[in-house]
C-alpha cells in the first residue's frame, strides 16, 4: 500500500470532502427525476417480462421476455436497490425509497445486506480478515491468505458462485468459514436463518410457484423464463461485483496497518482498493454505476448517477497525490479478475517456480 | 405519517411475496403518478383547484382530495406533503373549511401565512399553481367544538384564525345553541384573515360577538387584557379555545388560570416555529425516544448515537462516521445539526444518521 504521511492524508481527506461537498449541496429535483425514472423503467420491464411471459411457447418471445425481466432485476438490484439502500436517496424523505426499509428483489434480506455490505464491506474494505467480501470466504485471492489444497479447484467454485449468487449473497450472513471453525454456533445464527428462509422462500414462490402457476398451462414455460431472467441476474452481478475489487491492480490490507486509522487513510484504501471499467452510459446504469467502483468507494452515499460526473475531479485528486486511478474496458478488467482466481487457485510457491521456469 | 395503511391482510401477504412491500397497490405508483398525480396509491393525493389570496402574506389553498380521504370534524389538522426540488416536505396545517364543504363539494381549504425564513410556506405562496397535486395526511386533533352546545369564547392570533374558521363556519350552519365570542388579535387591520368571511359570519349568526383587536397599531402594543376577557358575559361559564403565535397563548393562560379556569375548560393548539428563540450555537437539548418511551437530556456536541447509548439503549448502528446509514432512523420533530458538514435540518419528520446528529432544541426520535 502507498505511504502516506498523516499530513499527506488530511490533505487528501481535504480534497475528496471539497467534492462530497459540492455534489451534496446541488443534490435536488434533477436526483429526484432521475432515480424515479430508473424506477418508471423497472415497472415498466418487469411488467413486461411478465405479462410477455406465457407467450413463450414462441421461442423469440420467450428470449424478449426473459430477457426483459432479467434486466427488469439487474435495473432493480444494481441501480435502485443497491443505492437506495446506501442512503443515496435518505435526503428525498420518500418512504418508498428509504436506505433503512428498503427491500429488495433477491434472496439476501435488505437487512442483512445493509450489515454484511453497507457496515462490514464499506468500512473495512478489502481488509484481509475484516472484509468477508474479499473472496466471499469461497475464493482465495492473494497470497496473504494461506493456501489449502481445494483452492486448486476454486474456479469450478468461482463458476458456481456467480451462477447461484443471490444465493450465496442471500447466505453471505452465516458465515459458514467461522461454523467450520467453530468460533460461532449454529444456535447464534438462528435468527439469520430464519429471516433467510423467509426472503428466500419468497423469492423462490414468486418466481418458481406463483406466476408458472398464475398461468397454469403453460407453466414450464414461465418457470424456464423466469429461472432464467434470475440466471442472467446472477451472472451480470456477480462479474460486476468481481470486477469492482478482484482486479490484477485493486490492493488489500492487512488489519495492522488500519488499525485506529483516520478518515484520510479510509479514503486511501478505498481509492487503491477498488477499480472500475469503462463503456457506455447503459453499460454504467446497468451496473448500478458500480463501474465507477472507486467513486462509489469513497461516496458510498452520493446519488450513483452523479459519479460519471464527479470521476474527472476524483481522477485529479489521484494525480495530485500520486495514487494509482485503476480503470480499463470491461473485457480487461474482467481478464484479469480470471487471472486472479486461477492464479491463486497455486500456491505461492508454486506460482515462483513456474515463473522461473 | 401519510401513508396509508392497507387493511387487508392478504393483500398485505402478496404484496410481501411479489413485491417486497406490504402495499403492493403502491408499487407502481411511480407509473401512475406520471400518467396522473390523482392515482397515486401510496398517500392520498389532493389537487388545487384554487388559490386565493386573503392578505399580503396568507393564501388559502382550496384542495380537491381523491375521494378515499376520511374527511374530519372542524378545528382538526391535517399533514401535507409536498415535494420542494426533490425533497419531501411535511408540514401540518389546520383545516379552515368546514366539514359541510368536504361532504357537498369534495373540498377542503387550508390557510397558510408565509413564515419569514419558512422553507415549506414560502415555496407554498411562490411555486403552488392550480392544478398542481400534494399529498394530504388523513385528520387528527381534538381541538374540536363542544358537544352539547356550551358557551364558548375564542382566542385566535394571526393565522391562529384557521381552525377557528371552521369551526365558527361549521356552528353557524348547524345553529349551534350558545354565546359564541370570538377575540381576534392581528397585527393591523390589513393583516385580518378572512374579513369578509368573519362579518358575514356575524351577519347571519346571531349568537356571535366578533372582536377584532390590531395590536400594533398604537404607540403602545395592545395585546390581550384582563378587561378582554371580564367584559365577556359569562365568562366563567365558557369553553376557551387558544390558537395562536406563543405569546398570545401564555398570556391568555396566565389570565384565564388567575380567573381560576380549569385546565379542562381551555383547549388549545399551538403553532409555534420551533427553535426560532435559540441562538444558532445553541446546542443540545432534551432528546424524546418515542418507542423506548425515554427523554433525555443534552448538552453540548453529543450525537442523538452518543446520547441513546449514553441512556442505555442500544440502536442499530455501523461505522459511526456517517459512512454505512445503518443507524438512519426517523426523526418526528425538532431540529439538528450535521456533524459533517455543519447543516441544520427542518423541523419536520425525516431521516436523519443517529451518529453524525446533533439536536439543537428538543428533537423526538421514533427509536
Amino acid at each position: 500500500m502507498k505511504k502516506m504521511t498523516e499530513a499527506q492524508l488530511a490533505e487528501l481527506e481535504t480534497d475528496l470532502n471539497a467534492i462530497r461537498e459540492e455534489v451534496l449541496a446541488d443534490l435536488g429535483e434533477r436526483d429526484a427525476r432521475y432515480i424515479r425514472r430508473m424506477i418508471r423503467l423497472h415497472r415498466s420491464l418487469e411488467a413486461g417480462g411478465r405479462i410477455m411471459m406465457p407467450f413463450g411457447f414462441l421461442p423469440p418471445v420467450f428470449v424478449a421476455a426473459t430477457a426483459t425481466l432479467g434486466i427488469a432485476k439487474i435495473l432493480e438490484n444494481m441501480e435502485i436497490g443497491h443505492n437506495v439502500m446506501h442512503g443515496q436517496y435518505d435526503w428525498m424523505n420518500d418512504p418508498s425509497l428509504n436506505s433503512q426499509t428498503y427491500e429488495w428483489d433477491t434472496v439476501c434480506t435488505g437487512d442483512s445486506w445493509r450489515r454484511t455490505h453497507n457496515y462490514e464491506h464499506h468500512t473495512y474494505t478489502n481488509i484481509i480478515g475484516k472484509d468477508r467480501d474479499y473472496g466471499y470466504a469461497v475464493l482465495r485471492l492473494t497470497d496473504d491468505e494461506p493456501w489449502k489444497p481445494w483452492h486448486t479447484l476454486q474456479f469450478i467454485n468461482y463458476i458456481l458462485l456467480s451462477v447461484f449468487f443471490q444465493w450465496g449473497v442471500g447466505l453471505h450472513e452465516l458465515e459458514t468459514e467461522k461454523l467450520r471453525s467453530r468460533e460461532i454456533s449454529w444456535r447464534e445464527k438462528l435468527p439469520f436463518l430464519k429471516q433467510f428462509a423467509r426472503k428466500g422462500g419468497r423469492q423462490a414462490f414468486k418466481d418458481y410457484v406463483f406466476f408458472p402457476l398464475l398461468t397454469f398451462p403453460v407453466a414450464p414455460i414461465v418457470l424456464a423464463g423466469n429461472v432464467g431472467a434470475n440466471l442472467i441476474r446472477n451472472l451480470w452481478s456477480s462479474t460486476v461485483i468481481f470486477c469492482g475489487h478482484f482486479t490484477q491492480d485493486a490492493e488489500t490490507f492487512t488489519e495492522e496497518e488500519c488499525e485506529g486509522e483516520s478518515k484520510g487513510h479510509w479514503y486511501l484504501r478505498q481509492l487503491t482498493g477498488s477499480s472500475n471499467f469503462t463503456g457506455g452510459r447503459w453499460l454504467h446504469i446497468l451496473s448500478g454505476h458500480l463501474s465507477y467502483q472507486v467513486e462509489h468507494h469513497v461516496f458510498p452515499d452520493l446519488p450513483a448517477h452523479r459519479y460519471p460526473e464527479i470521476s474527472g475531479k476524483v481522477q485529479a485528486v489521484c494525480r495530485k497525490h500520486g495514487i494509482h486511478y485503476n480503470t480499463g474496458s470491461f473485457a480487461k478488467q474482467y481478464g484479469t479478475v480470471v487471472k486472479r482466481i486461477l492464479r491463486h487457485s497455486l500456491p505461492e510457491k508454486l506460482m515462483g517456480m513456474a515463473r522461473a521456469a | 405519517m401519510l401513508v396509508r395503511n392497507t387493511q387487508h391482510k392478504a393483500l398485505q401477504w402478496l404484496g410481501r411475496q411479489l413485491f417486497n412491500r406490504n402495499d403492493p397497490e403502491a408499487f407502481f405508483d411511480p407509473l401512475l403518478e406520471h400518467i396522473n398525480p390523482m392515482w397515486v396509491q401510496e398517500y392520498t393525493p389532493a389537487r388545487v383547484e384554487q388559490v386565493l389570496s386573503e392578505t399580503h402574506d396568507t393564501k388559502t389553498l382550496v384542495l380537491k382530495p381523491a375521494r378515499r380521504w376520511s374527511g374530519f370534524s372542524a378545528g382538526q389538522h391535517v399533514h401535507i406533503c409536498v415535494e420542494v426540488d426533490g425533497v419531501r416536505r411535511n408540514r401540518t396545517f389546520s383545516l379552515s373549511s368546514s366539514p359541510l364543504l368536504w361532504r357537498e363539494q369534495g373540498l377542503v381549504t387550508l390557510t397558510i401565512k408565509r413564515l419569514p425564513g419558512g422553507l415549506v410556506t414560502n415555496w407554498l405562496h411562490d411555486h403552488l399553481q392550480t392544478g398542481a397535486v400534494i399529498g394530504l395526511g388523513e385528520a387528527f386533533g381534538d381541538f374540536l367544538i363542544p358537544e352539547p352546545a356550551q358557551p364558548v369564547l375564542f382566542i385566535a392570533g394571526g393565522s391562529g384564525i384557521t381552525p377557528v374558521l371552521s369551526q365558527l363556519e361549521t356552528m353557524a350552519a348547524q345553529d349551534y345553541r350558545a354565546p359564541v365570542t370570538l377575540l381576534y388579535f392581528v397585527r393591523t387591520r390589513d393583516d385580518v384573515i378572512a374579513r369578509e368571511k368573519l362579518l358575514a359570519l356575524k351577519a347571519r349568526y346571531s349568537a356571535l360577538t366578533l372582536n377584532i383587536i390590531a395590536t400594533n397599531e398604537s404607540r403602545e402594543p395592545r395585546y390581550l387584557r384582563g378587561q378582554d376577557l371580564d367584559t365577556v358575559p359569562g365568562i366563567k361559564a365558557r369553553q376557551v379555545y387558544l390558537c395562536g403565535p406563543k405569546g398570545l397563548m401564555d398570556l391568555a393562560q396566565g389570565l384565564l388560570s388567575e380567573r381560576g379556569f380549569a385546565d379542562a375548560d381551555i383547549h388549545s393548539t399551538f403553532f409555534s416555529v420551533p427553535s426560532a428563540n435559540l441562538g444558532n450555537e445553541t446546542l443540545g437539548g432534551e432528546v424524546q425516544f418515542e418507542s423506548s418511551q425515554m427523554m433525555v437530556g443534552s448538552e453540548g456536541d453529543a450525537t442523538l448515537l452518543e446520547i441513546a447509548e449514553a441512556a442505555g439503549l442500544t440502536p442499530r448502528h455501523g461505522c459511526r462516521m456517517g459512512i454505512c446509514h445503518q443507524c438512519s432512523c426517523r426523526k418526528t420533530t425538532g431540529t439538528v445539526i450535521n456533524r459533517l458538514t455543519g447543516q441544520t435540518s427542518g423541523p419536520g419528520e425525516e431521516t436523519v444518521q443517529l451518529c453524525i446528529s446533533v439536536p439543537r432544541g428538543p428533537v423526538s426520535l421514533d427509536l
